[in-house]
């Protein structure tokens, strides 16, 4: 038995935890488990496997006449060429989900192409065989750890946090990190505590730990008087930016500014009430669907997108287009590259894989009859970007519509956080909407990665520059008549906010838990409508 | 073609273990799910290569895949030929033919039969 053990690290300001430790043995970094072809293609063999013999039970419980489409749809199943399609994208270095969908996409296309309408009526056989199997795909057990224990690990998957139960407690530990990737994000959201940039730590599983998000402290065995004094702490005060405080509640004190929140998990909003802010700022689908199997299933990402709407209830939502890559690769995408948030993340991935892209919008724009949703671009550079997504959009409209499908054109917007784009902000005339993301753009601008805690500093020290571009690009904004916003940790924090009133923001979105913090500062400051 | 009445225009011809017949479809339904979970089985249950071509494209698809046929859209007024390659190709391609004509053992005629 080891005896008591403290660590300094940096916390995330949400509270402390104690509990056994669940060392994460396995590299569970956030560059994700890089797609294995050989794993891929045995678990598409297992769901279509799964498929089968779900199909044959239900043939056995129906009538001839029903029967025969089940017949034909095992049939079509256990034809080897099927999965063979799939192959091609799978040795490509694509997850079985994407492989399978992207591989009917044209077969199915060929179907409804076609000006006969029996042909065309087969389409629904192959889209329900394809759902099927990405059903089962779905139903693959995902990585967990026991409920309520603090987990100990180098860095820790998004897809990991957004998959484990924390309603029991817990928390995070991690010996690197940074406190402004995005499972510090998702844990500030949730509200569990965290604490990143330990450094090696070797402890035995189950050992007790306690983890203070509040100080950044990490006790090995720690005693009951340790809890004791983190329990009474009080929480310390962040400082305020200097230049920008001094006269913003005069400058606009007559306009109010609107409140919207940042939502990562559909939890966060059914417990949310919806008068408790002026709609959905940011909704971030790569969070939001939890699975890569989900980021091919239309169907499940329409259905999201309703239940958000319904929240909603008539208040404006705000989706943004799956932000992959950098630290996100769900499904393995961004897993190589050297520079991931330099690479291929954000929009260009999905311009660079239209297959994931008309399949989101598609579900956006079926969604969009329902209520009304503005779409957001991530990681915008150029405008060509917004020009061939909405090029995508409207195709994918025109073909619903085709069909008969209810559906209604949204309005295309873009994130702001490539300095390229802040400083060009003028020649994005296609861009119906700008929002801010100031995460990203404080780690281009200081050229310090967010998830890289021995740079942290100079990430810290961003806010300055990051205010007088956002001064900038408001400006801009206002002239070109269309609207801005701001999602991102510096419109979270409370002591940003009147540096950030002064820049001519009137639009911030924040997370559920920040909200009531930012109120109150915004009622200091008299701007809260 | 067009002034041929009956479905099945062309004919069997083999020659060492080669055998291949063309058929006019004329039932509106084509070669779709029931029939061609039919068509399929029957080719598989041949030890023969059997490879269908749609409206003469060049293209030869493997008649044993599912996939592969329903992939070929065939519908009413398309030709479709069939061919088959070693043991009992011949066999192969009458009993096949013999699908259409018989109509995939369903009340309504695919194919006048010749």
């Amino acid at each position: 038995m080891s005896g008591v053990l403290r660590l300094q690290g940096q916390g995330n300001g949400c509270g402390y935890a104690a509990g056994p430790a669940y060392v994460s043995s396995e590299p569970l970094s956030p560059r994700g488990d890089p797609v294995s072809p050989s794993l891929e293609f045995e678990s598409l063999d297992r769901a279509i496997a799964d498929s089968v013999a779900a199909l044959e039970s239900l043939m056995a419980q129906t009538d001839p006449a029903s029967a025969d489409i089940l017949e034909f749809q095992i049939e079509m199943l256990r034809d080897p060429v099927i999965a063979e399609m799939a192959a091609e994208q799978i040795g490509k270095g694509q997850n079985a989900a994407f492989s399978w969908v992207a591989a009917l996409e044209e077969y199915i296309a060929g179907f409804e192409q076609s000006e006969d309408d029996d042909i065309r009526a087969r389409a629904v056989d192959m889209t329900d065989i394809r759902d099927r199997v990405l059903r089962a795909l779905e139903g693959m057990p995902a990585a967990d750890f026991p409920k309520g224990s603090i987990f100990i690990g180098r860095d820790m998957a998004p897809s990991l946090f957004l998959a484990h139960d924390w309603t029991d407690g817990g928390g995070i530990v991690l010996e690197a990190g940074s406190t402004a990737s995005h499972v510090a994000l998702l844990s500030r959201a949730k509200g569990v505590p965290m604490v990143v940039g330990i450094g090696a730590l070797s402890v035995e599983a189950a050992t007790p730990i306690l983890a203070d998000g509040g100080s950044g402290l990490v006790v090995v065995h720690p005693s009951g008087a340790d809890i004791a004094a983190i329990a009474g702490a009080e929480k310390a005060v962040l400082p305020v930016v200097p230049g920008f405080e001094a006269d913003a509640s005069r400058i606009v004190s007559e306009s109010s500014v609107e409140l919207l929140v940042n939502i990562s998990d559909i939890a966060e909003i059914r417990s949310l009430d919806p008068g408790a802010c002026d709609g959905i700022g940011l909704s971030r689908t790569e969070f939001l669907l939890s699975s890569a199997a989900d980021l091919a299933n239309e169907e499940k990402q329409f259905q999201l997108y309703c239940e958000i709407l319904k929240w909603a209830d008539g208040k404006p939502v705000t989706i943004r287009l799956l932000d992959l890559g950098g630290d996100k690769p769900l499904g393995g995408f961004g897993a190589e590259e050297r520079n991931p948030f330099l690479g291929l993340r954000g929009i260009r991935l999905l311009l660079s894989m239209p297959v994931m892209l008309r399949i989101q919008a598609r579900a956006l724009l079926r969604a969009g009859a329902f209520g009304t949703i503005k779409v957001l671009l991530p990681m915008v550079t150029f405008p060509n970007e917004v020009e061939d997504t909405r090029r995508i959009f409207e195709e994918e409209a025109a073909s619903l519509a085709n069909r008969h499908i209810a559906i209604s054109m949204p309005a295309i917007g873009m994130m702001v956080e490539v300095p390229a784009a802040a400083i060009m902000l003028d020649t994005f005339t296609d861009a119906d909407f700008f929002s801010l993301g100031t995460n990203d753009l404080a780690q281009y601008l200081t050229a310090a990665a967010r998830d890289n805690p021995s740079v942290g500093d100079l990430y810290r020290l961003a806010a300055p520059v990051l205010l007088r571009l956002i001064a900038q690009t408001v400006a801009v904004a206002h002239d070109m008549g269309k609207p801005i916003g701001l999602c991102g940790d510096l419109a979270g924090a409370p002591e940003c906010l009147p540096s950030l009133i002064a820049t001519g923001i009137r639009q911030i979105s924040v997370a559920p838990s920040q909200l009531a913090a930012v109120k109150t500062a915004l009622a200091q400051a008299g701007m809260d409508g | 073609m067009t002034d041929n009445r009956h479905g099945v225009f062309g004919g069997t011809s083999s020659a060492g273990g080669n055998a291949s017949v063309e058929l006019l479809i004329t039932h509106g339904v084509g070669l779709h799910a029931r029939p061609s979970v039919v068509f399929t089985r029957l080719a598989k249950s041949f030890p023969c290569t059997i490879e269908i071509e749609v409206n003469r494209s060049g293209l030869w698809l493997n008649a044993k895949s599912i996939v592969k046929v329903m992939g070929a859209r065939i519908r009413k007024g398309s030709t479709l030929k069939i061919r088959a390659h070693g043991l009992r190709a011949e066999e192969a391609i009458s009993v096949l033919e013999a699908l259409f004509v018989n109509d995939f053992s369903e009340e309504r005629p695919h194919v006048r039969g010749a």
